[in-house]
Parts: C-alpha cells; sequence; structure tokens
C-alpha cells in the first residue's frame, strides 16, 4: 500500500479502484437502508434530496477509501451540513410559523424542538428537582418530533461510538464556521493563537461550569437563552422587550465574531475550539471512547506541522511528546493527513500504537460515517427538499 | 408554654430549611464552587473555608433577621428599596468574586518591585479568609426564595430572640446541605483547574454586575 502523501491539493492514489469500491459498498447499502422511508413514503422533493445524499455520502466515502485522506472530505460534508442546516430548518419554520422567533405559546405547550447543546444544563435541575428546564416534550409529538428523549437517545448512540467525534461528524453548527476557516487561503492571528491557544481551550469548561450553576439557579437552560451563536440562524425567543433584545444581540456578536470573524482570521475553529460548552462536556466521552489519534514517537519530528494545523488547537508540544492529543480532539483527521511522517495514527485503544492503523481508521469510519450518513444525511437530504421547493419552476 | 414553642419555631426552622436547602444549594453554588476550587486541595483546608463561608452566611442570616424583626414586617414585593437592596447586593458579589475567586487585581510583578518575600521558600501562603468571610456574607443577605420564606415566618414571631433563634435553625437545616461542597477538596488541583475556576468566577460576576445593574436601572426607571 502506497505511503499516505500530505498533499492535499492532489489527493494521491492510496487504494486501488476496485478495493476502494468494496470498501465503500457497506456505506451505499447502510445509505440506501437509511432513506427506505424517503423513497416508500414521502414526497418528490425529499426523494431526490434522499438520492443526493445518498449519492453525495457515498462518493465522499469512496474518496476516504482511494484517497486515504479523512480531513479533505469529511469537511465536505460537514460544510454543506453546517450550511443547509440552517436553510432546511429555517424553511421549515417559516412554513409552519411564518417566523424564525419561537412565540410564547409553543414554548408553554412544551413544543420546542430539542437541542443537544442543552443537555449539560438539564443535568442538576434533573437530578435535585426532577425537572426537564426546556419547554420541550419528552416523548414525540406530532407537531415536534424532536423531543428530548429523541435527541438525548440519538445523541447519547452517537457519543458511545464517536467520543467527541461528534463535533466533526455530527454536530449540525460546526460546519458553519469550518466553512468560513476554509475560505482564506493562509492564517491571520497566528501568534495569538500560538500564544493564548492553551488558555483559549479552557474557556468552554468555564462556561460549562457556568452554564449547569446558572442553569441550576436559574431554572432555565442559560446557554439557550443567553450564549448559544446559533440562535441566529435557526430560531430564537421572539424580541419583546429590552431583554430580549439583549439577548438576541448577544446572539449575533457571538455568531459574528466567533462563527464568522475569528474562523475565517484563524482557521480555526473558534466556536468549538475556544467557547462551546457542549464541546468540553463531549471530550469527557473521549476518556471512554474506543478511537483516538496517536502519535509515533519513532517517526515523529517535531516540525509541528499537525499542530499548527490542528483546527481545534487539541494538539500542545507536551501532548505530542507523549504520544497523544489533548482531552478535546474532535477526531478530525487534520493531523493525520497533515504529516508528512505518518507519524501521526489512528488507533484503536488497547491495541499497539502505529501497527496497522489504516485498520483503526477504517473502524472508525464506518462508525462515524454510518452515523453521520443516518443524521446528517437526513438533514441534508431534507435542506435539498427544502431548496427544490423554493425553485421558480418547481 | 414557652420552651414548647421555642422548639415548635425550632423545628418548624430546621425542617423549612432542610426542605428549601437544594434551592439554597443552587443559589448559593455558582459563588462555593470556584471559591472552593481555587483553593489548595485537602479537605482541612475545604473544611476551613467553607465553615468560614457559613458562619459568614449566618452572620448575613441573623443580621437580616434582626433587620426583619425590627422592621417589624417582611419585605413587601411593592417595597421601593427592593431593587436597590438587590441591585446593591449582586454588584457586591459581583465585585467580591473578582477580588477574592478570580484574583484581580493581581498583585503587581515581584520584579517591578522587588521585596523580602520575593523568594518563597516552603509551603504556599494560606488561603485568604476575608473571601469566605465577604462571599458567605453576601450570600447570606442575597434574596433567594428559601431566604424569602423564612423571612416571612421570622418576621411573624413575636420577640427578636425568636426570629434570631428562627434564621439559626433555618441555617443549620439549609446548611447540610453544604457537606457534598467538601468532596471538591478531594478533586486533584492542576493549574488549568484553577484557571477554569477563576474564568468561572469572571463569568460568574458579569453575570452577578449585569443581573445588578439591571435591578439599578428598573429601580431608577420604574421607581
Amino acid at each position: 500500500m502506497a505511503s499516505r502523501s500530505s498533499n492535499l491539493t492532489h489527493p494521491p492514489v492510496f487504494r486501488g479502484v476496485g478495493r476502494s469500491i468494496l470498501l465503500t459498498v457497506p456505506i451505499a447499502l447502510w445509505s440506501l437502508l437509511m432513506f427506505t422511508p424517503a423513497f416508500q413514503h414521502a414526497g418528490r422533493n425529499l426523494r431526490i434530496g434522499a438520492v443526493a445524499a445518498i449519492l453525495f455520502m457515498t462518493a465522499l466515502f469512496f474518496l476516504m477509501m482511494r484517497t486515504g485522506e479523512t480531513y479533505r472530505w469529511r469537511r465536505i460534508f460537514f460544510v454543506a451540513l453546517g450550511f443547509l442546516f440552517p436553510v432546511g430548518f429555517i424553511a421549515s419554520l417559516v412554513a409552519e410559523r411564518g417566523t424564525m422567533s419561537i412565540p410564547i405559546s409553543r414554548m408553554v405547550s412544551g413544543d420546542t424542538p430539542f437541542c443537544f447543546m442543552v443537555t449539560p444544563s438539564l443535568l442538576v435541575p434533573a437530578a435535585f428537582a426532577r425537572t426537564i428546564i426546556f419547554p420541550g416534550s419528552i416523548l414525540p409529538t406530532a407537531s415536534n418530533p424532536h423531543s428530548i428523549a429523541v435527541m438525548i437517545g440519538l445523541w447519547f448512540a452517537f457519543t458511545l461510538v464517536l467520543g467527541k467525534a461528534w463535533c466533526s461528524y455530527a454536530c449540525f453548527f460546526g460546519g458553519i464556521e469550518e466553512g468560513f476557516a476554509a475560505f482564506p487561503k493562509r492564517r491571520r492571528l497566528h501568534k495569538f493563537i500560538t500564544r493564548w491557544g492553551s488558555r483559549l481551550r479552557l474557556v468552554p469548561w468555564a462556561i460549562l461550569l457556568f452554564v449547569v450553576l446558572g442553569s441550576a439557579v436559574l431554572f432555565e437552560p442559560v446557554y439557550c437563552m443567553w450564549l448559544c451563536p446559533f440562535k441566529t440562524v435557526t430560531e430564537f425567543p421572539a424580541v419583546r422587550n429590552v431583554e430580549t433584545a439583549i439577548q438576541f444581540g448577544v446572539f449575533i456578536a457571538l455568531f459574528a465574531g466567533l462563527v464568522v470573524a475569528l474562523p475565517f482570521l484563524t482557521k480555526k475553529r473558534t466556536q468549538c475550539g475556544f467557547f462551546c460548552p457542549f464541546g468540553a462536556f463531549q471530550s469527557l466521552f473521549n476518556k471512554i471512547n474506543l478511537f483516538e489519534i496517536r502519535f509515533d514517537r519513532a517517526k515523529c519530528v517535531d516540525c509541528t506541522l499537525c499542530q499548527t494545523t490542528c483546527p481545534t488547537v487539541a494538539l500542545s508540544s507536551e501532548s505530542i511528546r507523549e504520544g497523544k492529543t489533548l482531552l478535546n480532539c474532535m477526531k478530525c483527521g487534520a493531523c493525520v493527513d497533515v504529516c508528512k511522517k505518518d507519524a501521526a495514527v489512528w488507533h484503536l485503544k488497547g491495541t499497539p500504537v502505529a501497527v496497522k492503523p489504516e485498520r483503526a481508521r477504517l473502524l472508525f469510519l464506518y462508525g462515524a460515517w454510518a452515523l453521520a450518513t443516518m443524521f446528517g444525511g437526513s438533514i441534508l437530504a431534507n435542506s435539498v427538499a427544502a431548496m427544490i421547493g423554493f425553485l421558480p419552476w418547481k | 408554654m414557652a420552651a414548647f414553642s421555642l422548639s415548635a419555631c425550632a423545628g418548624e426552622a430546621l425542617v423549612l430549611g432542610l426542605a428549601t436547602g437544594p434551592v439554597c444549594l443552587a443559589s448559593c453554588g455558582p459563588v462555593v464552587v470556584p471559591w472552593m476550587l481555587v483553593q489548595p486541595n485537602g479537605v482541612r483546608v475545604h473544611s476551613r473555608q467553607l465553615l468560614l463561608f457559613l458562619t459568614a452566611r449566618l452572620a448575613g442570616y441573623l443580621a437580616f433577621a434582626a433587620a426583619l424583626w425590627l422592621v417589624g414586617s417582611t419585605i413587601p414585593r411593592s417595597w421601593p428599596g427592593r431593587s436597590w437592596l438587590f441591585g446593591s447586593v449582586q454588584l457586591l458579589l459581583a465585585i467580591a468574586l473578582v477580588v477574592y475567586a478570580a484574583g484581580f487585581p493581581r498583585r503587581r510583578c515581584a520584579l517591578a518591585k522587588p521585596s523580602t518575600d520575593l523568594v518563597q521558600i516552603g509551603e504556599a501562603s494560606p488561603p485568604r479568609s476575608s473571601g469566605a468571610l465577604a462571599l458567605g456574607f453576601l450570600t447570606g443577605i442575597n434574596l433567594c426564595p428559601p431566604f424569602l420564606v423564612a423571612g416571612v415566618r421570622a418576621a411573624q414571631l413575636a420577640t427578636l430572640s425568636a426570629s434570631l433563634l428562627f434564621f439559626l435553625f433555618f441555617f443549620a437545616g439549609t446548611a447540610l446541605w453544604f457537606v457534598p461542597f467538601l468532596s471538591l477538596g478531594f478533586v486533584r488541583r492542576t493549574p488549568a483547574l484553577v484557571t477554569v475556576a477563576r474564568m468561572v468566577a469572571v463569568l460568574l460576576a458579569c453575570w452577578y454586575g449585569f443581573s445588578g445593574i439591571t435591578n439599578l436601572i428598573e429601580r431608577a426607571l420604574y421607581g
């Protein structure tokens, strides 16, 4: 098998076409299985969306197999997910209620779609007061299929398989900033990140603790009410007084700063790496997850290319010396792809490091891509269907 | 008869404290957790800090109980000074968090101003007691819901001593809920953990500061 090249602009041949197709067959079959209901019951637009999603996801997986690169092809899916999710979501909101703002009546009736970001905020009030502090229904209803139980169930299933890779293969918010980070050719503010990165990556932990404590005091999901940048492109409480106006201002400022401007300037996922409390919470699951990135010290030449490339500053000189990533690694594969010496490798815990790393990568990618297809693929299909609905000649 | 009514009053206060303790825990937790996490680890240090915090909180309770009894009534919702009191206490709490938990303003660089204690040999200096006392007192007089419930009952009592006794037992009931905070003493302190705790303190200070200013503006605008 040819050695992996790090030249991201010209993908090298890593596997033969036949072998790559064979390895892609399980994902293709899985995609068909996932979208069977769409073919049986849905309308024409959703069927077209489903076909597009199947082809898209299968083609990307084939390219991962063929080139041996993970990050580049995953990023295409992830950015598409990030930018298309708001399209489908906003379209459904506008079609249903005529506005992106959540009416109080829907909050009172518990019809607010549940977002996984709230999960850490629910823990303390649920433990002490046996109360779910989110205005949504626990079980799915006709008007709200995205109930708390469904979303937490999906998230937990993902997390057991992927650990913090949720943030790179499933989170429909992270793709937006990854998209903005992909635009510029060179990174600016590099010195700022180098100097302050070690402290900045602690901020999500602080916000997580703040959000958990604050939610216990106020009995409301503090992150949703005050700190979520993605309210700007999803739904938000209707602006009806000074308080909600301030909230909305905070959402827009955080979105503009952390999701658009800073990723563009630094080529990093600044919201994910330096702000998101759910990401910090998700990091804890890296401890129990089977897959990780390791560094073969015998091959590593300490060039720090992986460190500068990592989109979430999840590598430090010390961690590389120890042959590990930091706890906040999202398993996006950027460091593995960029390493010229093949020192960064995928690893299955409990096996020797750098022995058959491609097997560990394959095992990880099958799980990750199957779940990405199930979750992200259906979002993509819905969004494509919504966009077809906008076409004037539909 | 008097002894019976006193013991009944004490029992009622204790039960009220135990019943509303989780709310007290949630209310004071945001202040206690970062404060405890910036201390060195060890149960002894944490016990001392928690004891100081609770003592100051008790002082706040008793001062408030005495004031309530002297006023002779509870603070009604329409009381004009309510927003001032709320706002001022929250602002003071924000300042105390910034000064004590977050450690700002920091001491000037020792190299810029050399002093005899520039070189420190042996263990680090013990944590400042004034932080636990200030934070405890301010959370003590912070008008959280259980506190207001206790205030209503205390104001109805016939004597000042009964009112103070009521708050003393109410405090004892709520204080039991604080014991789990001692477990923070077992958490291994790393520079990262202490930094996170300081960041949380700053965030909480911003939150209390915002709430305080909002209350004061509300008072200024609407009277």
